[in-house]
């Protein structure tokens, strides 16, 4: 077999595994998995920890994350309830994946601990944010040089930018919530194009005068 | 089916239990349990407590060892701990230290 090492089916491992050899598991493993080889998990594997090595293979089920220093590959019966890293990363059809997933070259350090997986999630929330924080400011652009005209024209941007949140279902609540959050910011200070929309007028109807 | 194997340079720490044969030619650590053989190979480090149904020593065990049926230590192998089984072979070149209890 192409594994050095190997934790047959019915193996079951309460404590950590480690070292410089290529792993196979076909058994249960209750604890974090680090090695400088390749890893592989069987169909009927499960492992409960981070496991870390240099091209994991995953066959069966991992809840931890999974950290490959050169690839990262999960079957089509594989099942990851983690954050992924690996320079390269494969998922087959069928694969079931719950986490952040990050195709870096920056993963030489094997099991990152859990706080900079959470910060790293929290980085990736953020980008998807802040288009919808742009786009409702866009859209409160013509709101700001026209207004106190119509209530009805006035509630119709905000219908709009109902729509445009339900069609970006991935943004979620955090979208929503923020292109709602600028609106009562923009309406408190109103008044620069409300000074600047009479003076035309004004003097439109001095001239008028004069002549 | 194959069983476990430890390979050179894997370390198992904790407690560790099968039904299949385990080969041992990393270290294991902690506790070591089957329902077949457990074989330490001449690399083999053990630091655990072993049982199964019969045991093979070339490497180094520290620990005790209780065999349902039987405990061989090989020549260079190297066993500190209590034997508990019904058969034991010490081979010519092998160390042990420990008690040996055969009354199973």
């Amino acid at each position: 077999m192409a594994y050095a090492s190997v934790i047959g089916s019915s193996a079951v491992i309460r404590g950590n595994v480690r070292g410089d050899s290529s792993l196979e598991i076909l058994g249960r493993v209750e604890g974090d998995v680090g090695v400088t080889g390749d890893l592989a998990l069987g169909r009927e594997a499960v492992v409960l920890g981070a496991i870390s090595g240099a091209r994991i293979l995953i066959g069966g089920s991992v809840q931890g994350d999974v950290t490959g220093t050169e690839a990262v590959l999960i079957a089509e019966t594989g099942r990851v309830v983690g954050d992924l890293s690996a320079p390269r990363i494969g998922m087959s059809e069928g694969a079931m994946v719950r986490g952040s997933v990050r195709t870096d070259g920056n993963t030489g350090a094997p099991a990152s601990p859990r706080g900079s997986a959470q910060r790293e999630r929290a980085a990736e929330v953020r980008p998807a944010a802040a288009p919808a924080e742009r786009s409702a400011s866009e859209r409160s652009a013509p709101e700001r040089n026209a207004p106190e005209r119509n209530p009805s024209e006035r509630n119709a941007p905000r219908a709009q930018v109902h729509q445009a949140s339900a069609q970006r279902p991935a943004s979620s609540a955090a979208g929503v919530q923020m292109a709602a959050s600028p609106k009562p910011a923009f309406k408190k200070q109103p008044p620069p194009p409300v000074i600047t929309a009479p003076r035309p007028g004004a003097r439109a109807r001095k001239k008028l005068s004069r002549r | 089916m194959a069983g476990s194997v430890v390979g050179a340079g894997l370390i198992v720490e904790g407690e560790f239990t099968s039904d299949e044969e385990v080969i041992v030619d990393g270290t294991v650590r902690g506790t070591l349990t089957t329902g077949e053989a457990i074989s330490v190979g001449g690399e083999g480090v053990v630091e655990a407590d072993l049982q199964a149904s019969s045991v093979t020593v070339a490497g180094q065990v520290t620990g005790n060892v209780n065999a349902s049926a039987r405990v061989d230590i090989q020549a260079g192998g190297r066993l500190i701990g209590d034997v508990k089984a019904s058969r034991l072979t010490i081979a010519d070149g092998a160390s042990f230290r420990g008690n040996v209890d055969m009354d199973v």
